[in-house]
């Protein structure tokens, strides 16, 4: 059994540590779509946290568990700067703000030569990212994402997805909720960054812009946001199809689009809401949270 | 003094490209709330179609009408394919973004299969060779049709849009679709026209970019889109004076910060100008005094 696993993580480990890490992303940009708030603010906090955890082991010689968390705590700092003057604007400045934010964040990466190595990146970064630390930091944030559902702040951000304005009026901190959901958000996306660094031997500019964030983006919202494997499902599904569609990079890239494509089209409530065995009469009242804006 | 009225001069060339392309962004915030970001592919897509046309040795106007036809086209389909569709599903907003990125990925994709990943450029042209001195600063033929283009290009759509009954109808739909449908607009065509116009200056802006630095690719259409939605941002969302004032502000910053500055800092200082909008003035610099939409 265990030399089974061993061979299947041989040939297929690679791909199997970048379904764990997106899985880990997916659930960070859930915390934040969780609230409505429709972040293209990932790839800059991962860049914040990939620079920061590889400057934490390669120059300051600091253990592998530290870089990370300091990657995580960086980006959460600055999601909290961001944060506090962007909430307050409305849905589609948030997101042009988040936007303007990563494109930020890759023009400095590429030309602040002494800490991020300019537009060449950073080579040679030490393998420290472990799948067993993979799994246990997805099963933790599954874990995390399950109690938060069932408590009484995940109940008022379900209220905030549903109309911020009653809820405020109902007696929600809206800003409040939004802001630390934002900064968690943060904080998972530096730690992801962090450990993909550590994965991928390089960290480079073009690592993360916009398209990193929308990548990021697909991930929860093509498995289900309600749902609590949803963001899961979506990670290992836009994960995986590129590998099994190894024609060419041109067709790869043609038929990724038509797949999601036909994914937003034909199940808009994401791929998880093809499996809706909740009874009738529980799913009336509880009617599903994806409300407009 | 010369490097100054240089820079001006390449600025303005620059941002009415810029201007062209995001008006087509900012129109259909206007009219329906939506980003569509298949709009850099549709550019790309103008480019390869001007190109081609260019490549057969006819005559350049031609070129520029194909890519207006073709990107328009493309537009119309991802309202028929995309958006309409997810309406009328009643999907979130988020996946239209999804969508039209896919859709982007799908274009990129076909370009790549069909042109090659290499870099292309137009054919040899007369007005590249054409260049005035006017007291030190070298003027193009090739700049001044490029901005006189873009103006007709805006004279059409603001005539458009002013003066005709389509335009009237996109104006009520950006008000309030209710309004629109109560006083007998037809709400889904004048959407559909919507999309052709916004996909039109998308096309007609990759001919005009693919002329003026002579290099067309398939992935030239991401960092326009980016350039896009700057512009959006910087006249403020849906509003089409706006974002041709911002265009050719971003054009002009982006030319002098790279004269005066470092070009390595061109793009950082586009974004930090964003960014300290957003938080000054979040409506977008030029609301002041134009608060009407689309």
């Amino acid at each position: 059994m265990m030399a089974a696993l061993d061979g299947f993580l041989a040939s297929y480990g690679n791909l199997v540590n970048l379904c764990l890490l997106n899985t880990l992303l997916a659930y960070g940009v859930w915390l934040a779509l969780a609230a409505n708030m429709f972040t293209l603010g990932t790839g800059g906090f991962m860049a914040v946290g990939a620079y920061c955890s590889v400057y934490f082991t390669m120059q300051l010689g600091a253990p592998f568990a530290v870089a990370v968390v300091a990657g995580g705590l960086l980006a959460a700092a600055v999601a909290l700067v961001i944060g506090a003057p962007v909430l307050r604007l409305r849905g589609d400045y948030f997101m042009l703000a988040t936007f303007a934010f990563t494109e930020v964040v890759r023009v400095i990466a590429l030309n602040w030569d002494a800490v991020t190595g300019g537009a060449i990146g950073i080579y040679g970064i030490p393998r420290y990212t472990e799948t067993w630390q993979l799994v246990l930091l997805v099963l933790i944030a599954l874990y995390f994402v399950f109690a938060l559902r069932r408590s009484y702040f995940g109940r008022s951000i379900a209220a905030i997805r549903q109309d911020d304005v009653m809820s405020e009026a109902m007696g929600v901190n809206v800003f409040g909720q939004r802001l630390s959901l934002f900064v968690a958000s943060g904080f998972v996306s530096g730690g992801v960054g962090g450990l993909a660094a550590h994965l991928n031997f390089f960290v480079g500019p073009s690592d993360f812009g916009l398209l990193r964030s929308v990548d990021a983006l697909a991930y929860p919202i093509l498995g289900g946001v309600n749902a609590l494997l949803g963001p899961m499902v979506g990670a290992i599904f836009t994960t995986l199809l590129p590998e099994l569609l190894r024609f060419s990079s041109q067709w790869r890239e043609i038929l990724m689009g038509l797949l999601i494509l036909a994914v937003v089209l034909f199940l808009p409530g994401g791929a998880m809401s093809l499996l809706r065995w909740r009874p009738r009469k529980a799913a009336a009242r509880r009617p599903s949270t994806q409300g407009a804006e | 003094m010369t490097t100054f009225l240089q820079q001006v001069v390449n600025g303005l060339s620059l941002g009415s490209i810029y201007a062209v392309f995001a008006i087509g962004c900012t129109l259909i915030f206007g009219v329906l709330n939506i980003v569509n970001l298949a709009q850099g592919a549709f550019f790309m897509v103008g480019a390869y179609l001007g190109l081609e046309i260019a490549l057969l040795g006819l005559p350049l106007p031609l070129a520029l009408l194909v890519a207006l036809v073709g990107g328009g086209v493309l537009g119309m389909a991802s309202e028929l394919l995309v958006f309409r569709v997810l309406r009328l599903r009643g999907g979130h907003k988020w996946m239209g973004l999804v969508a039209s990125l896919a859709l982007a990925r799908l274009l990129v994709g076909v370009a790549q299969e069909v042109f090659g990943t290499a870099v292309h450029g137009y054919p040899p042209n007369p007005f590249t060779a054409i260049v005035w001195e006017i007291g030190g600063v070298r003027v193009q033929l090739l700049q001044v049709i490029v901005v006189i283009t873009a103006v007709i290009l805006m004279g059409i759509l603001g005539f458009t849009l002013q003066k005709t009954s389509v335009g009237r109808a996109i104006r009520t739909v950006a008000f309030s679709e209710d309004v629109a449908r109560i006083v007998g607009v037809e709400v889904g065509r004048t959407i559909l026209i919507t999309f052709f116009i916004a996909g039109a200056l998308a096309g007609a802006a990759g001919v005009l970019l693919g002329l003026l630095f002579n290099v067309v690719s398939p992935f030239m259409g991401e960092h326009m889109l980016v350039k896009g939605l700057t512009v959006m941002i910087l006249g403020g969302l849906g509003n089409i004076p706006g974002a041709v004032a911002g265009g050719f502000l971003l054009g002009l910053v982006e030319v002098f910060s790279v004269a005066y500055v470092s070009s390595a800092f061109r793009d950082a200082i586009g974004f930090g100008l964003i960014f300290l909008i957003l938080l000054v003035k979040p409506t977008g610099l030029f609301s002041g005094f134009e608060e009407r939409r689309a």
